[in-house]
């Protein structure tokens, strides 16, 4: 009977150091925190990262905060600030034509990296087309507002636009600061770029300081810092096909320091006559791209990522593999019209196989 | 002797049956516990980041969130399943009705507008992913 109760007391107390193991959190172990803002970009921000403290994590939301607050007053092409000059003032016209703004440095760096874009896609992400976006921005809003009398914008006035949307009007003098379009009719709208790149700035500033174990999405551009404490980050790349309940994730992929951005036809639509018309132009039809249901970006820079999703949404494939192969540090996923996904040779490399629990 | 020799043996071979029994009961009270720790997902309603009411994932039921100064913005929260999705709002943007449902710890719905985030969380597991594009 002594014997029994020791081998009892033995294994209870073994069983209860497992479930304790496997069960309480060790001191010393950084926790997993998240935050959600809704201020930046018109879109919703989620920061995830690990700290030991709330505290610790609060103070470097606090400091995002202040950095995606910077980036969204200078890059907003809707919002008008006293005593800022942003794209909104860049986009004003007086007496018939646009002023020559003096900006912060940023907005040259920005734009200047949108120029750098525009000629690395073949024209095919063009900050300049303001003109032809804020017709598709008036038409899809009011066919939101209004689901019942949602029309497409008409041709001729889209063609019409369009003939504002030179690059080369954008003039910037990086040594005075300044920006002059030089068509009175044309805008900019940096809707495919000034996200991505702001995130990019906001993480670089974070890894300046040393920051690591952290995650940014605005809206939908996540840049990771560092792994997610021990392991790294874990990315679900969304089903296109939004019916589909069974499998909610395509490819599930793990990541730790890169950014992965995805571009898709379900994302920000309207409907027309049963029809969903995404925010997507392209530049040579002025209508929403239909080549591809989505198109992921996996890459080092957010600012890059932004832009190549959307200029690989809108271009042909061949032209697409060619240009991800031949720029380093990007890797894509294209889902086809038929659901059938086509990778860049490097993809793969990053997808990890989700067992279900 | 020799008697006294099979009696130690008849009582070694009982230790260690019951030994193996005793073994293979906290084995099986470690897996169900295990197990459990597993379900037991929550669905989070946080409005402008505040957590305000946290339902179990595996009870259906529909919610009217109500946000706004007057309480004059609405979401339903309809739980069903063991998912969780937004049936219905009176957002301008629908974007958060369009949303997939959700049941993947880790998983969001976000209303923009209302500044409402809807997430499943498990204070026992890991987030099954951590952010989905
Ligand atoms: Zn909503």
């Amino acid at each position: 009977m002594k014997r029994f109760l020791s081998l009892l007391l033995g294994v209870v107390i073994i069983t209860i150091q497992m479930i304790g193991f496997s069960g309480c959190d060790n001191e010393t172990q950084p926790e997993k925190f998240k935050a959600y803002y809704f201020d930046y970009f018109d879109t919703a921000t989620t920061i995830i990262g690990y700290a030991e403290s709330k505290e610790e994590f609060d103070k470097i939301c606090e400091d995002i905060k202040t950095q995606l607050n910077k980036y969204h007053r200078l890059f907003t092409i809707y919002n008008r600030y006293e005593g800022l000059n942003n794209l909104v003032t860049i986009n004003d016209v007086d007496d018939g034509k646009h002023n020559v703004v003096t900006v912060d440095k940023e907005i040259i760096d920005m734009l200047t990296f949108a120029k750098e874009m525009y000629h690395k896609t073949n024209g095919t992400v063009n900050v300049a087309m303001g003109s032809v976006l804020k017709i598709w921005h008036v038409y899809r809003n009011a066919g939101l507002d209004d689901p019942f009398n949602a029309e497409l914008p008409p041709m001729d006035k889209l063609k019409d636009a369009s003939k504002h949307t030179n690059i080369n009007d954008l003039i910037i003098d990086a040594e005075n600061n300044t920006v002059f379009l030089a068509d009175p009719e044309m805008s900019l709208d940096v809707g495919a770029i000034a996200k991505g790149y702001a995130v990019e700035k906001v993480a670089d500033y974070l890894e300046s300081k040393g920051i690591t174990n952290f995650l940014l999405n605005v809206g939908g551009n996540v840049r990771t810092i560092g792994m997610a404490d021990t392991e790294k980050w874990k990315v679900g790349i969304e089903n296109p096909d939004t019916n589909n309940e069974e499998q909610p994730y395509i490819e599930y992929l793990k990541v730790a320091g890169e950014s992965v951005v995805t571009s898709g036809s379900y994302q920000r639509f309207y409907v027309v006559n049963g029809e969903n018309y995404h925010h997507i132009i392209d530049p040579e039809t002025l209508m929403p791209g239909t080549k591809y249901r989505s198109v992921s970006v996996l890459t080092d820079d957010s600012g890059i990522g932004d832009a190549m999703s959307t200029a690989l949404f809108l271009m042909d494939y061949e032209d697409g593999k060619q240009l991800v192969e031949s720029t380093d540090n990007v890797e894509a996923m294209w889902v086809l019209p038929d659901g059938k996904q086509q990778y860049s040779s490097g993809f793969e490399a990053y997808t990890f196989e989700y067992v279900q629990k | 002797m020799k008697n006294n020799n099979s009696q130690k043996n008849q009582k070694l071979r009982n230790d260690i049956i019951l030994a193996v029994v005793i073994v293979f009961i906290a084995a099986a009270g470690l897996l169900l516990f295990v197990l459990t720790k597993q379900e037991g997902s929550t669905v989070a309603v946080k409005i402008d980041g505040v957590v305000t009411d946290t339902y179990p994932l595996s009870e259906n039921r529909e919610v009217s969130i109500k946000t706004g100064e007057n309480d004059e913005n609405i979401n339903i929260l309809t739980i069903k399943d063991g998912k969780a999705s937004i049936s219905e709002a009176d957002c301008p943007d629908k974007i958060c009705v369009e949303t997939r449902a959700v049941s993947f710890v880790g998983e969001t719905i976000v209303c923009l507008p209302h500044k409402i985030v809807i997430e499943i969380t498990n204070e026992k597991t890991d987030d099954q992913i951590d952010v989905a594009v």
